[in-house]
């Protein structure tokens, strides 16, 4: 083989990545850093647009293999626990296993609230068709307004995967603006005086109730919409770790170590999907947009149902609880206790408040399991699972083996 | 598939009364719940006295407990005293 030193040098020079950068990728290496940022130096959902933004790193640089398209790379493996609806359901989870469903079960009322919040949803949906989308976008983009990042992230995955990654940029980076969105609004549709209630202490629930819960939850709810059982499953099998008593080890893994595994996979393939090609379009100014109004009407839709049952009840209910209904646990409600305490600094609304904001969390769930009811194609989950077949093999030979291990260590 | 903004509202009003409707089913199972198994507070054992001329072993703990509270609250043994001693 001739060996020559210009030839060579050309040839090394070639290889870097610089002579494949485009201008998508300076920007949208750009935009990782600016995720960065913003997760770092002003601690916006750091958990997420830390490892988001350097996903999104990653995947522009060119030839490195990172993005979710380049079949083989890290990255891309990561995204397929997004692409077969593993990691959203397994945050759920860890979120079940975090949640106290208590302040829920002491006003079952509020469940209402976290009902009217999903009015932010609809408000979108139909702001998305006016601008364009198709009904399956419209849904994954509404859908922002429930607040929940792995909602969203599950909804887009199914509905609209071309527009995973401005979606969920979007919805993370507007529920770590929550203090900063809601209180304007929540202090526009309110008077002093609403703001000033002080909301009775609620009552103590018993045990056997918080355990029987998570699983007429499932039932119920799974039963009417089965296509959001992925999701709403987890949380409630989260939940029951937490409130069974009997599984301390899974309860403390699921709300410490395995939530914490599963943002960083998740974040990072999210990060992965977020290249020139996907993000750096019209859609995306449109998406962020939408997000804003989807936030803000879901605030209002919370605040404004928050008064009708405050009416209702002969002012029993303060106002500023409807907010929490969009879900963002716990921002939400603790955004309802600084506007309530800046009313009144001796009104504690906090508890009252994670009713109506866990309520958003199943909520925002039901919401998805409709719009998958709706615009969903079951069989294409199912042809999934069947694609998968090959990578993960026949589970028959794996299940004989444990049969046989069991055998061994009963003899 | 061209989408018009009417089948959009349309949409959001059968959502959101299918959510309400889940919703509502909730609120009804836990009112029932609450009902059929209503909150009991754990009984707690009784209090035990701690008599001055107690002899037994108890007296090595109350010595303890109090010259640890002593020292966190920065004041003297005599300037406060231990009545009881709850056990869980």
């Amino acid at each position: 083989m001739e060996f020559s030193f210009s030839s060579s040098a050309l040839k090394i020079a070639n290889s870097t990545a610089f002579s494949s950068l485009e201008s998508g990728d300076v920007i949208m290496l750009g935009v990782a850093c600016v995720l960065i940022y913003l997760a770092i130096w002003k601690k916006f959902e750091p958990l997420l647009l830390l490892p988001m933004g350097f996903g999104c790193l990653l995947a522009n640089i060119p030839m490195s293999m990172m993005a979710s398209t380049d079949t083989g790379g890290l990255l891309n493996f990561f995204y397929q626990g997004i692409k077969h609806e593993v990691l959203p359901p397994l945050i759920f989870m860890g979120v079940g296993a975090l949640t106290d469903f208590g302040p829920l079960l002491a006003n079952p009322s509020t469940f209402l609230l976290g009902a009217a919040a999903q009015i932010g949803v609809y408000t979108t949906l139909v702001g998305a068709v006016f601008l364009g989308f198709n009904m399956q976008e419209a849904s994954a983009i509404g859908i922002i307004g429930g607040a929940d990042g792995p909602t969203s992230i599950f909804l887009a995955s199914k509905l609209a995967p071309h527009l995973l990654a401005p979606i969920a940029v979007a919805a993370y980076s507007y529920m770590s603006l929550v203090p900063l969105i809601q209180p304007p609004i929540m202090k526009l549709l309110t008077t002093e005086k609403e703001r000033k209630i002080k909301m009775e202490q609620l009552k103590p629930i018993s045990q056997t109730v918080k355990i029987v819960f998570p699983v007429t939850v499932t039932i119920v709810c799974c039963l009417m919409l089965p296509g959001v059982t992925p999701l709403l499953g987890m949380l409630m099998l989260g939940n029951l770790f937490r409130e069974s008593g009997v599984t301390a080890r899974l309860h403390e893994t699921a709300e410490t170590h395995l939530i914490n595994i599963v943002t960083i996979l998740l974040a990072l393939a999210v990060g992965s999907s977020m290249t020139a090609q996907s993000f750096l379009q019209w859609q995306t100014i449109k998406i962020i947009v939408l997000g804003l109004l989807a936030f803000t009407f879901a605030t209002a839709g919370g605040v404004i149902f928050g008064k009708i049952m405050c009416k209702f009840t002969g002012g029993k209910v303060n106002p500023l609880i409807g907010s929490a209904g969009v879900s963002a646990v716990p921002m939400a409600a603790r955004v309802s206790q600084k506007v309530g305490s800046e009313a009144d600094s001796s009104n504690f609304l906090l508890m009252h408040a994670m009713g109506p904001n866990v309520a958003g969390v199943i909520g925002s769930a039901v919401a998805a399991g409709v719009f998958l009811s709706l615009f969903g194609d079951v069989s294409t989950g199912l042809d999934s699972h069947a694609a998968l077949a090959p990578v993960i093999g026949n589970p028959e030979p794996g299940i004989r083996a444990i049969a046989t291990v069991v055998d061994v260590i009963k003899q | 598939m061209e989408v018009s903004v009417s089948a959009a509202v349309n949409v959001s009003i059968l959502a959101l009364s299918v959510i309400f409707t889940v919703l509502i089913v909730l609120i009804f199972t836990i009112k029932i719940l609450v009902k059929l198994v209503p909150y009991k507070a754990p009984t707690v054992p009784p209090a035990r006295a701690v008599s001055a001329g107690n002899s037994t072993g108890q007296d090595d703990q109350v010595a303890a407990i109090t010259a640890t509270l002593a020292a966190h609250m920065q004041k003297r043994p005599d300037e406060f005293r231990i009545v009881n001693i709850q056990t869980h």
